[in-house]
């Protein structure tokens, strides 16, 4: 039994070590946001200044210091407020992701009841297909992507990125997957009963659906607001851009303010995932097939 | 009766349509679109060319370059990441308390999208960056992590890093439906540790491996964002990657090579997949 005890208290100590060392990128960047411009600046910048030059020092080299010097709201001052193209980017980023999400769902749902209930014979086939394309990374669905946007007409256009994301056979198959537990008697005694399909789809279908609902949204935003390879190919002008590219070629006069910029995209992000820690779980067992 | 079985197969169809309607103009048309593209010789009135912008493509070193070092890296990365995973697993099942707690911390690479740390990496890795300070007071040379072969291993360790809670929750789920009854029996035969994990944890395990290294494959493919973003448009050769390729094809607006590059990786992905498959169904039988 104590043998037991002390293997236990070892594997606590490799996680906790493990553990913060992945949370290390976001404490360094909130912590990050909360210090003063000039601290960043010092800090995460290696030009040498005239005092550096006379002093003798040759070389500087990035530190990364993690108690701040003083604490200051001053970075989320100018993201927020003083330079207004923070918040035009992360519109951009908004105006791409929301639509993907609730248009998926939205397709999502309906395909998902549709192949629970559709009664063809070849309809597995059917969902093979979709199946194919869920595991195809985005890459080689890009190229498709882009020959449908030329015909379309859509380059350049949020349009181009959106589409394809809401038609997304993903989401199909994660809710698909989630119906599985539903009872097919289930299903079967409700029409029996004389209700009409929106009727079990509303009254039994729905609820069924909730978490893998939650867990679809979740994992759908999460990638939409990290979206870049799509990005790169459609669309050119970088005002367009999402927070998700831009932030990676911040003009250098702007270092002082990354922290904070990083910090405030990936709020959202944290902020579901504070809230919906089972569902996310649940939505990576469901999408491997589970 | 007949009546009402008509109407139930209607309806059916009916919440498909839109779906349907979807996947067809944004995937499977344009896919078959760019299949005959693979196979002409320009977008515009192309004639028929037979394999030749296959050919062509194999005999190209860039694609050739990003084929290799694609490859390469998942060899490397999925194998890697599917162990540690697993290992982090094993432990948060003996943690106790804190379990949620944990699965927390190694959920937060999964979901802070890749720009919101391209700084801190840099700051990290580039030639005056943190590291190479702490080298150089320490007494060694600067490493190049960027512009060497070096940087391979400094993109294996962000994939680590993102990709752990993911394989992490697929092996937790397969550690839950190993029935307890299997450990009790065995611990009653007396199995040391080593015995019960190679006996019952992972032939228990083994659905659950080949669904995590199919993930993990299609995983593998999205670390390209931090490539691209920490290294731009022309990285290190050693980290030169497929999608590199290809995005160079997009600009130069090739669509053969392109549209051929797709079909070969659609092919592999899907007999990479397949074989996988095969696999698991074998090993639940």
């Amino acid at each position: 039994m104590r043998k037991q005890k002390r293997t236990d208290l070892c594997a606590t100590i490799i996680l906790t070590v493990l553990g913060v060392l992945s949370a290390v990128p976001l404490l360094i960047t909130v912590v990050g946001s909360l210090m003063p411009v000039n601290d960043i600046v010092a800090h995460y910048t290696t030009q040498l200044s005239v005092f550096d030059i006379i002093n003798g020092t040759r070389e500087k080299y990035i530190q990364i210091p993690l108690i701040p010097s003083r604490v200051t709201l001053e970075q989320y001052q100018n993201v927020l407020v003083i330079q207004p193209v923070f918040l035009m980017l992360l519109l951009n980023s908004i105006k791409i992701t929301v639509p993907v999400v609730l248009g998926n769902l939205l397709v999502s749902v309906a395909a998902a009841y549709g192949f629970t209930v559709w009664k063809w014979r070849h309809k597995e086939k059917v969902f093979l297909i979709y199946i194919i394309i869920m595991l195809m990374p985005l890459q080689a669905v890009l190229v498709p992507n882009y020959i449908i946007a030329e015909q379309l007409r859509l380059n350049g256009s949020y349009l181009a990125i959106i589409l394809p994301g809401i038609f997304s056979p993903f989401g199909t198959f994660l809710l698909r997957q989630s119906l599985k537990r539903l009872p097919k008697d289930c299903l079967e005694a409700a029409e029996i009963d004389g209700a009409g399909p929106l009727r079990v789809f509303w009254s039994i279908v729905l609820p069924q659906m909730k978490s893998g609902m939650a867990a679809l949204v979740m994992l759908v935003f999460i990638e939409y607001w990290n979206v870049v390879e799509q990005v790169i190919v459609f669309l050119k002008e970088y005002y367009k851009q999402p927070l998700s590219v831009f932030l990676s070629y911040l003009p250098s006069e702007n270092v002082g303010l990354i922290f904070a910029a990083s910090t405030v995209y990936m709020l959202v992000p944290l902020w579901f995932l504070a809230l919906g820690q089972k569902d996310l779980e649940r939505g990576i067992e469901l999408s491997s097939g589970k | 009766m007949n009546e009402t079985k008509r109407k139930k197969y209607d309806s059916g169809i009916l919440f498909l349509l839109a779906s349907f309607g979807g996947v067809l103009l944004f995937y499977l048309w344009p896919f078959m679109v760019s299949l005959w593209f693979a196979f002409t010789d320009s977008p515009v009135r192309g004639n028929f060319a037979g394999i030749d912008n296959f050919t062509e493509l194999l005999h190209n070193k860039a694609y050739l370059l990003g084929l290799k070092n694609t490859l390469a890296f998942i060899g490397m990365s999925v194998p890697l990441g599917m162990f540690l995973s697993l290992i982090v697993a094993i432990l948060i099942r003996r943690s106790g308390r804190q379990k949620e707690l944990f699965v927390l911390l190694f959920l937060i690479p999964l979901v802070i999208p890749s720009g919101s740390t391209i700084f801190f990496w840099q700051a990290l890795f580039l030639d005056d960056g943190y590291l190479n300070g702490m080298l150089v007071t320490v007494g060694f040379d600067k490493i190049r992590w960027l512009d060497t072969s070096a940087v391979r291993y400094v993109i294996l360790l962000i994939f680590l890093w993102k990709n752990l809670g993911y394989n992490m929750v697929l092996f937790l789920a397969g550690l839950h439906n190993i029935p307890r009854e299997q450990y009790e029996a065995a611990s009653v035969d007396g199995s040391g540790v080593v015995s019960t994990f190679l006996q019952i944890t992972l032939p228990g395990l083994a659905p659950t491996m080949v669904l995590a290294a199919i993930m993990s494959v299609i995983n593998s493919f999205k670390v390209f964002k931090e490539i691209y973003l920490i290294t731009g448009s022309y990285p290190h050769e050693s980290i030169y990657m497929l999608q590199h390729f290809m995005n160079n094809m997009f600009y130069t607006l090739n669509y053969q090579k392109l549209s051929a590059a797709t079909c070969i990786l659609v092919l592999m992905i899907a007999m990479v997949v397949l074989l996988l498959l095969r696999l698991e169904r074998g090993f639940e039988q």
